[in-house]
């Protein structure tokens, strides 16, 4: 049973590796388009891990950018968007808006905004969950950041102090004061994990508590900076806590397990349950089986052995360097670990400097290279396979945390690869 | 020390815990840690505070994993943590051994066999002994099995007495295959285990059944484990007894995955019956959608108007196989599916049966039997028969195999309650 397996009906099948952002949107358009899709990840993608906003294009040659959209031409070729354009990073964003819905995502605007970040720097995104819109810095505006001592991870004062001594890019400063209270999540827990406290706080009846205790510290005219604990599987708890709280509040996302993503994720991962993605959780990929120029399977390894799952089209969403897909070895040697395919550097000497705290390592900037429609290239710039995409952080060209150009990618990168997988199928 | 703890602390020195990245993706699935402060956690039980152990047991609180896997699953750097935890389990208790009674209570409650076989004849008794409150809470008191946990109800005919009562089956018009029933299939599970041969020989196959043990998996996350790998050999030997190149198919999810991986991973058995057994083994629903998609065998399914709740057990979500049984059940016209999206139902083999576990294991369940409840009163499918049990106690609906759905719509019974 090792062989291709072929299957029932007449659907195209699409195999969609990577549990993350591009692997699960990718899985639940193709299955709007009809597609059967099996989407096979080793483990959960990294949106837990990420901030909860979406970036599109933060930060160009160490200055804010204002405008992402119209800051797209000045990227230099080598860039992913100069492959993926505005239309589909455009298209993407919409895609996720709809799936998340008003509750988990606000309005999408047209211009970056600043929100605070849990080390209290400012940090510019263009869409946000409705929980942290009230965080947008605005010269003048009463922030009170307020704390929690059973969560050990958000530091009140660090936050406010740090908020408090930065010039916004406009002129003017935010009014930033900071406060804590004294909650536990649970009888007789001293040491919270945000995930925990967000479950807490799911639960209508403790929110009576936690409301008391806020208001004991928060000030008239001020905004409510918390850390985003604010309930996890409830997407109207912060909203629920702000209306009894009487003012406005607003969340700061934490370092992993970072709550907002986690709504993400949760949301997303639903969606592919509805719309019967298969998911085949904690297998590995491992390798491609081609006829000549054109993939017919993917070789998985799983319990008890190797399975293949026979395809028609591979979009290749694994992450990059954090989730292994791309890997240095104790030679330098820079690979893309799972089929093996052609990196933009395959030696990292000269692409890791020494300095730990400072420049962002050109190393990662190294990925797959692909053409307009995300099919991966060869060494001399032809496709390598005519069925092969790849989304999201495999691609090659651009350091996503410096540049806050993450989301953007793997949204715009998962519109096009499935775009062209489905050119010339009949629309549903 | 035994040999088999040897190799329990060996691995632990050598486990996978470099590749941890504290992304705490496990700590924010592990349903225990979910339901319990109790319970601090994968992470910190697992790769963190193996840092520490140097093979000796530093932190009690270890004993709360219910070994559900779930973390393992959700890990994308690929630690393995349940196993780590399993493993370091078995060295805790091998340093400091459990009370007299509940050394004996974990001996009985793995020993499936035994236990399955002791009941078989006297099956009225035993039924009404384990219903019957006032004993059960002595034996809470004595042993610690938890009064309200869920006990298997004991057949008066096993699946062998079965086999060879029946009139002879349909000549077959496929390959021979062989039929792992586990102890459970045996013993108390018999109508999965009937169920599912009509099935496989309905669609032409010929069905070896040969005699069989017990894979040795509550031994294992017992911290039984020279018992577990002289158990899950001997199965491998009984298996392999009717034909080498054979598939292998089972209905007990679990002890499938005992076979699969678990006894190697865990047990650290690296014998070549075991990676023969293990390669070659399938769980039934992953058997039947590979058939049903090769297109070689296209079954004759009746419509069947109904809205079935379905839960996959944590042991057989580890297999990382996806959700054959869903996508199989859904092949029945009119069959629409709901899945729990819950990790584990609480049992996760035998956890939930001690008395110290009980209420934990229960909160872990909850929103499986409240999905349920909501979902079908008279009608819910799970892969795993500790889990089933775990489902009917908690919800209070009947919950089979779905390999009983699909013997129904292939007009073989008529006797759910659909
Ligand atoms: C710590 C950190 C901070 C970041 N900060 C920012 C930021 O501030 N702004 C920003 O814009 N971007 C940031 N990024 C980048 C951004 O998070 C990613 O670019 C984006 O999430 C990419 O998502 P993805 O879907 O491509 O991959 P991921 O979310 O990494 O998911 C990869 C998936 O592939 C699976 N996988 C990997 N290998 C295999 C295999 N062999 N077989 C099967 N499955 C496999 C994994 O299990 C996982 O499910 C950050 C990234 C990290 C790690
Ligand atoms: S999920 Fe894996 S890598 Fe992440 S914290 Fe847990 S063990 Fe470490
Ligand atoms: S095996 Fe289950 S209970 Fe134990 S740490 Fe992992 S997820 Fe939690």
């Amino acid at each position: 049973m090792n062989g291709p397996v072929p299957r029932r009906g007449t659907a195209p099948r699409t195999v969609v590796v990577g549990a993350g952002l591009a692997g699960l949107v990718s899985a639940i358009l193709l299955r709007r388009h009809g597609h059967q899709v099996v989407l096979v990840a080793k483990g959960l993608g990294g949106l837990q891990l990420s901030q909860g906003t979406i970036d599109v294009l933060g930060r160009l040659d160490g200055r804010l950018v204002d405008d992402p959209w119209a800051a797209f031409d000045e990227l230099p070729d080598s860039h992913p968007y100069r492959r993926i354009g505005v239309e589909a990073v455009r298209r993407g964003v919409d895609v996720l808006a709809g799936l998340l819905g008003p509750d988990l995502l606000a309005p999408v605007g047209e211009r970056n905004q600043l929100y605070p970040t849990a080390v209290g720097a400012l940090r510019p995104t263009l869409v946000v969950p409705p929980s942290m819109a009230a965080g947008a810095a605005r010269d003048g505006r009463r922030i009170v950041i307020v704390g929690i001592d059973q969560v050990k991870d958000f530091h009140p004062e660090l936050v406010a102090g740090n908020l408090a001594r930065t010039e916004l890019p406009g002129g003017g400063r935010l009014q930033v004061r900071h406060a804590s209270i004294d909650l536990g999540a649970r009888p007789g827990e001293v040491d919270s994990s945000p995930v925990v406290y967000a479950r807490a706080l799911d639960q209508a009846h403790t929110r009576e508590k936690f409301v008391r205790a806020v208001k004991a510290v928060a000030e008239p005219g001020e905004v409510i900076g918390l850390p985003a604990v604010l309930g996890v599987d409830d997407p109207l708890a912060w909203a629920d806590l702000q209306q009894r709280i009487g003012q406005p509040v607003f969340e700061i996302a934490l370092q992993p397990p970072s709550v907002p993503g986690m709504r993400f994720n949760q949301a997303l991962l639903a969606h592919t349950r509805r719309e019967r993605v298969r998911t085949m959780l904690g297998a590995e990929v491992i390798g491609l089986v081609n006829e000549g120029s054109t993939v017919t399977g993917v070789r998985v390894q799983t319990a008890g052995g190797e399975r293949t799952i026979g395809c028609d089209h591979v979009v290749h969403a694994p992450g990059g360097f954090e989730s292994g897909a791309l890997a240095v070895d104790s030679h330098n040697r820079v690979s893309e670990t799972i089929f093996g395919l052609p990196v933009t550097a395959t030696d990292a000497t000269e692409l890791i400097h020494g300095d730990y705290w400072g420049a962002p390592q050109p190393l990662f900037e190294v990925g797959v290279r692909v053409d307009d429609q995300m099919r991966v290239l060869d060494d001399r710039g032809r496709a390598m396979y005519a069925n092969l995409y790849a989304a999201g952080g495999i691609l090659a060209g651009a350091i996503r945390w410096r540049e806050k150009s993450g989301e953007g990618i793997a949204l715009g990168s998962a519109v096009k690869a499935v775009d062209a997988i489905t050119a010339g199928e009949d629309r549903p | 020390m035994t040999d088999d703890l040897n190799h329990a602390r060996d691995e632990l020195m050598r486990a996978s815990l470099d590749h941890c990245v504290k992304c705490t993706i496990c700590e924010t699935q592990c349903p225990v840690a979910r339901v319990t402060p109790l319970f601090p956690g994968p992470k910190f039980v697992g790769p963190q505070a193996e840092r520490f152990r140097h093979g000796e047991s530093v932190d009690e609180s270890l004993d709360y994993c219910s070994g559900c896997g779930i973390c393992t699953h959700v890990c994308p750097q690929g630690v393995k943590i349940a196993e780590l935890n399993i493993m370091a389990k078995a060295v805790m208790k091998a340093d400091q051994p459990p009370p007299v009674m509940k050394g004996l209570r974990d001996q009985v409650i793995s020993r499936t066999t035994v236990m399955g076989k002791a009941m078989t004849p006297v099956a009225p008794v035993a039924n009404a002994a384990l219903g019957i409150g006032l004993l059960r809470k002595a034996v809470e008191k004595v042993v610690g099995v938890a009064s309200g946990a869920p006990m298997p109800t004991a057949r008066t005919e096993t699946l062998r007495a079965w086999l060879r009562r029946r009139p002879a089956p349909p000549a077959a018009t496929r390959e021979p295959i062989v039929f792992f029933h586990g102890c459970a299939g045996g013993y108390f599970e018999v109508e999965t285990s009937k169920r599912t041969i009509e099935v496989l020989e309905h669609l032409g196959f010929q069905v070896l059944v040969p005699k069989q043990g017990c894979c040795g998996l509550a031994q294992q996350s017992n911290g039984l484990f020279e018992n577990a790998r002289t158990s899950v050999l001997d199965l491998c030997d009984a298996l392999r007894s009717v034909g080498k190149e054979l598939t292998i198919v089972s209905s007990s999810g679990s002890c499938t995955g005992m076979l699969k991986h678990e006894a190697h991973h865990i047990l650290g058995v690296d014998d070549p019956r075991l990676l023969d057994v293990g390669a070659r083994i399938r769980e039934t629903s992953e058997f039947l959608l590979e058939l049903f998609e090769s297109g070689e065998v296209l079954p004759e399914f009746r419509r069947v108007e109904a809205t079935i709740p379905y839960h996959q057990p944590c042991q057989v979500k580890a297999q990382g196989m996806g959700m054959p049984a869903l996508t199989l059940m859904e092949m029945v016209p009119g069959v629409r599916v709901v899945e729990s999206g819950q990790p584990c139902c609480g049992i996760a083999g035998t956890y939930g049966l001690k008395e110290e576990k009980y209420d934990i294991a229960q909160a872990v369940g909850k929103p499986v039997f409240e999905m349920v409840k909501a979902t079908n009163p008279d009608l819910a499918t799970c892969d795993t028969e500790t889990c089933r049990w775990q489902i009917e106690k908690g919800s209070g609906v009947r919950t089979v195999h779905p390999i009983e759905l699909l013997h129904f719509a292939l007009g073989l019974s008529d006797d759910l309650p659909l």
